[in-house]
């Protein structure tokens, strides 16, 4: 070798310097060669991930239907004007030349500013000139373009929204006037029927967040939209189906180059609900009492007694699904948030009130079963000294108020006028306390049916522990009369009273009837949720009918409570109910109620009115659930599916 | 071992073979600074006069001037200011350390800021620690075997070291070692001094990477956070050494995350030499450095190497090692040609001292060795560095020029 050549032979130490030169370049060859010759097809594949990003399209929501197919929520293509910013590059450049103070020395951060200045000029003129052309001004906001540029420049920027049919043909009639545009597709959730069963359906929220077993890494994502409440948010996980992926090669100014799908999104199933659309709409018609009109604060709830089926389920006032999708103004918040009208509360499930009298058909039904009550026997309930006309009780030292008269009741006279006294003397027997507690438990009071998970509370009413601790007749006479410790939601009541109509059996309410993929070629099989019971009373049908006569009484017989919920040629059962909002002692306010059934004989529907500060039971509630029977016998006369038919099917 | 007497009585020239293995780097360097910060430069419109590859070529021009001017003094009677020189480089050291005057970047003080330049005072520091050890081992060979001169050659290693150990730029102290070591080996100092002493080094060191890799917390040698990260990062360790023993699962998750940058440019510079292939992808159309994989603020000085790689392959890899290899036997062959045993000695150590910066920097592109801040001699950018390469180059022309002087 021509080095060691030329050392001198003796010198052993350059040798050896040499040497391990010779050894240390070796060693990097060695390397160089694994790593570019060797390895060379790895590396080359890791690179080629990089170059490309990936893109999370969000897959087409499944549609919600009610019972019959008509559309709750669906998607609607809503067509954008979409801006490539990489087509623009030479745009941006003529724009800084033309705004560039000529001959002038720019510092770095002057020129930084002219080029954002001249990027920002050429986008917003676009904008503006496409606006007016399709007349529809729009402004694009700077520091968001600047954010997009930073962060996404390969996605374009949306600069228009929502086209209507004649601004599409008007943007189609002229292609490719405006550099880089494009008319791009999306589906946009809608809610055909504005507000309709709003708190049922829910809301979304945009959130274009992988899902579980979703690819977790991407680049950019498309918007995408998250179920929060309701259905929506229950059942997001189906409904929002799989997103995809596609890839874009990216060039070496960050800008799209090339688009390919790597896995097309799969679109979410379709919920089939037990509602009725048309039905829901009545109902949420008929809960605007003339009281308060759209001012009603209240909830009506129609369940399928055999099935346990809700067919509407209406809370007001209400507020339109819509309306969360994009951002909300601070006006809209506020009224959403108002602290007495409280729009976005499901006051079907989400809050609890004193069941007030309508609790007396527990109370009555513990009694019969007791056998603390005789049906025919006569009880005389004594007059209240300070108000003429009017009965009372006393309970230990504590006098209780009556609103029905004093004089002989029985059973049935009792129900139909609500006497409190003859309900808190026959509650105080030995042992219907105990029956009471038992058949709450039966009906589940105090605990949740389920339907709207997060969105649904318990309500309460006394266990067997709460007997042992504290407990005196007093609470006993209150629980009788719905009072005190006992809160429950219509919905609870719902499923009370349609147990009683049907003969003892309490089911799991059912909101969901079928999930069905959104292609009809699929081979997938829809996934049916069939009614579910939840507990069998276990009491004499005898009882029962005794219980259900008494209401049906109460809404047919001179001087019941409930006669202004009647409909010509429908038997219906009712009772109403006036619980007292106490606070601190003081009654501060009032819960309507009116809870029913009909046809008596044939029992097929439930319906549970309540309105917060109305009247009187009988005055606000009951014809609210008149306005629903009639839905209910008009559409029981139209041809088509019915509901119950449908759901004896599954 | 003098030399023989001389009777050639052609004129002395320099070695142009040198020469032209340096500029042929020099011109590689220019091209791939400019194709490492094109993207950064073309989009923001840098003029060319303040883009990074000219400024380099300045540099270059400034570099060849200081090799020209080291040629003109015999390095004989420049090494008469060698203990000038070296108390001068551990003065700005010293100075570098102090705030204020030293500029922090990156967490590391190794910068004095000029205005116009940044000195690093390390570089400075190399070339006048090769001055002053050969002035200083320049004695006679008796006196060489005396523990009293090893020890205090040591000393003269010693004090640079601990200096830029503490900036910290540990790469730089690092090439101190092997450049010394291998000029008291050619100096003549006997070879069982120098093996016992690195015998027990190695042994300490290794207890030391021992301890910083698997030794409790409070047990471990003290070592920036940042190089216990390289070098757990080096080894491949698991996330759960960088956290705390008792780290919550989100102190671990933050460790994961840190593992992860930390191996970033390691990952990247691989990907980035290993994509080039065989023949690269062409001048400027290296994927890994226009999209900013590889990071910018490295891919132009200590991960040029990677630019190169995968822009010109390993044809481009082979050429840039083979241009180092011949600068570098020439400086053996420099060396086996100097007139005396300081020419020797110093020549071995420019040889020693380059091939160190050159060895560590492309191994740690390649994963060979960990990550340590060394510039890769005239192909990164940063005026220091191609200043003070430049002139150990003109150390060695100066050697060969001189070979045959009395």
């Amino acid at each position: 070798m021509l080095v060691f050549d030329q050392l001198r032979k003796q010198d052993t130490q350059l040798r050896l310097v040499a040497v391990a030169l010779a050894g240390g370049f070796c060693i990097l060859l060695a390397g160089l060669w694994y790593v570019q010759i060797f390895s060379s097809k790895r590396f080359s594949e890791s690179l080629e991930d990089q170059a490309v990003r990936t893109v999370r399209i969000p897959a087409v929501r499944g549609k919600i239907l009610d019972r019959n197919r008509q559309p709750l929520a669906e998607n609607r293509p809503t067509y954008n004007v979409e801006l490539y910013l990489a087509e623009l590059g030479r745009h941006f450049q003529a724009e800084y030349q033309r705004i560039r103070p000529a001959n002038a020395r720019l510092t770095r951060v002057e020129r930084e500013r002219l080029e954002w200045t001249a990027r920002y000029q050429v986008v917003s003129n676009i904008t503006a000139q496409v606006g007016e052309w399709l007349q529809q001004p729009r402004v694009i906001d700077q520091r968001l373009f600047q954010r997009h540029y930073n962060e996404v420049r390969a996605l374009p920027i949306s600069i228009l929204q929502n086209l209507n049919a004649t601004q599409v043909a008007r943007f189609a009639e002229r292609p490719g006037v405006f550099p880089g545009l494009e008319l791009e597709i999306q589906p946009l959730r809608v809610y055909p029927q504005t507000s309709l069963a709003a708190h049922v359906l829910g809301a979304l929220r945009r959130d274009d967040s992988s899902q579980e077993e979703e690819d977790a890494f991407y680049h950019y994502r498309l918007p995408d939209w998250k179920g929060i409440t309701g259905i929506e948010g229950i059942y997001d996980v189906q409904l929002r189906g799989a997103a995809g992926t596609k890839s874009m090669t990216v060039n070496r100014l960050g800008y799209r180059q090339q688009e390919t799908v790597l896995r097309a999104p799969e679109p979410g199933d379709n919920l089939i609900l037990t509602l009725d659309l048309k039905l829901q709409q009545a109902v949420e018609r008929a809960l605007h009492t003339p009281m308060f009109g759209a001012q009603t604060r209240g909830a009506a709830v129609v369940l399928d007694v055999q099935t346990g089926d809700v067919l509407a389920m209406a809370s007001a006032p209400s507020f339109e699904p819509e309306r969360f999708m994009g951002r909300i103004k601070d006006e809209d918040w506020a009224a959403l948030n108002d602290p007495v009208q409280r729009p976005l509360l499901n006051r079907a499930t989400q809050e609890n009130y004193h069941p007030g009298s309508i609790l007396k058909m527990l109370t009555g039904l513990a009694a019969l079963e007791m056998e603390a009550i005789d049906p025919r026997a006569v009880f005389n309930v004594e007059a209240d000294p300070t108000r003429p006309g009017r009965g009372c009780i006393h309970v230990g030292s504590r006098k209780i108020e009556d609103t029905a008269p004093p004089g002989p009741y029985n059973f049935k006279k009792a129900l139909v006028h609500s006497s409190n006294a003859y309900f808190i003397h026959h509650g105080l027997k030995p042992g219907v306390l105990q029956k009471m507690i038992m058949l709450g438990e039966k009906f589940h009071l105090g605990e949740r049916t389920g339907i709207l998970p997060r969105q649904e509370t318990a309500g309460e009413f006394p266990g067997q522990d709460d007997l042992v601790r504290h407990w005196q007749s007093g609470d006993t006479a209150n629980l009788c009369i719905g009072q005190g410790k006992v809160s429950t939601s219509p919905l609870q009541m719902a499923v009370m009273t349609a147990a009683i109509a049907n003969g003892g059996r309490v089911f799991w309410p059912r909101l969901l009837m079928r999930l069905e993929p959104a292609d009809p070629q699929s081979t997938e099989r829809a996934a049916e949720q069939p009614p579910r019971l939840r507990d069998d009373l276990g009491v004499k049908s005898e009882n029962l009918r005794l219980v259900r006569e008494a209401m049906l009484a109460d809404v047919e017989e001179q001087g019941g409570t409930g006669r202004e919920a009647a409909v010509p040629g429908l038997k219906i059962g009712g009772k109403t109910g006036t619980a007292e909002v106490e606070r601190a002692g003081k009654m501060v306010d009032k819960t309507t109620w009116f809870a029913s059934f009909a046809p008596v004989d044939q029992p097929k529907w439930a319906v549970v009115v309540m309105v917060e500060s109305g009247a009187s039971g009988g005055k606000t509630c009951a014809p609210v659930a008149r306005k629903i029977y009639e839905a209910l016998v008009k559409r029981e006369r139209e041809p088509g599916p019915k509901g119950a038919a449908l759901a004896l099917n599954n | 071992m003098l030399a023989r007497p001389n009777i050639d009585e052609k004129p002395a020239r320099i070695d142009w073979v040198l020469v032209c293995a340096l500029l042929g780097l020099m011109v590689l360097g220019a091209m791939f600074i400019h194709s490492a910060r094109y993207a950064t430069e073309s989009g923001a419109g840098v003029p060319w006069f303040k883009q990074y590859h000219f400024k380099q070529i300045i540099y270059y021009a400034m570099g060849l001037g200081a090799m020209a001017a080291m040629c003109v003094i015999p390095y004989q009677t420049l090494v008469r200011w060698s203990y000038v020189a070296y108390w001068g480089s551990i003065l700005l050291l010293v100075l570098v350390l102090i705030p204020h005057i030293g500029a922090m970047r990156f967490g590391a003080r190794r910068w004095i800021d000029l205005g116009v330049f940044q000195l690093q005072p390390s570089e400075i520091a190399k070339i006048a620690f090769i001055l002053a050890l050969g002035n200083f081992l320049a004695r006679p060979l008796d006196e060489l075997k005396l523990p009293v001169i090893f020890w205090r050659a040591l000393g003269m290693l010693g004090l640079p070291f601990a200096f830029i150990f503490v900036e910290p730029d540990l790469g730089s102290a690092l090439v101190l070692i092997p450049t010394g070591f291998v000029m008291m080996f050619v100096a003549g100092i006997p070879a069982n001094y120098l093996r016992r002493f690195l015998g027990g080094a190695a042994l300490i060191v290794v207890l030391i990477l021992v301890d910083v890799l698997f030794a409790p917390p409070n047990w471990r040698f003290k070592l920036e956070d940042y190089q216990r990260r390289r070098l757990l990062v080096y080894f491949g360790m698991d996330a759960k050494h960088f956290a705390p023993p008792d780290a919550t699962a989100a102190e671990l998750q933050k460790a994961r995350i840190q593992e992860r940058n930390d191996s970033y440019n390691v990952e990247q510079a691989l990907i980035s030499v290993g994509s080039g292939g065989l023949t690269g992808k062409g001048w400027r159309q290296g994927t890994q450095n226009v999209l900013g994989y590889l990071p910018r603020a490295v891919a132009h000085n200590d991960f040029i190497f990677s630019v190169l790689a995968e822009e010109s392959g390993f044809v481009g890899s082979v050429v840039v090692l083979s241009l180092y290899a011949v600068v570098l036997f020439a400086g053996i062959r420099i060396a086996g040609q100097a007139r005396d045993r300081l020419g020797k000695m110093m020549a071995a150590g420019v040889v020693t001292l380059l091939f160190s910066h050159m060895f560590i920097n492309i191994g740690m592109n390649i994963r060979l060795m960990p990550v340590t801040g060394v510039p890769l001699p005239l192909l990164s950018y940063g005026g220091t560095s191609v200043i003070c390469t430049l002139v150990a180059a003109g150390l060695l022309q100066n050697i060969y020029l001189h070979r045959r002087s009395y």
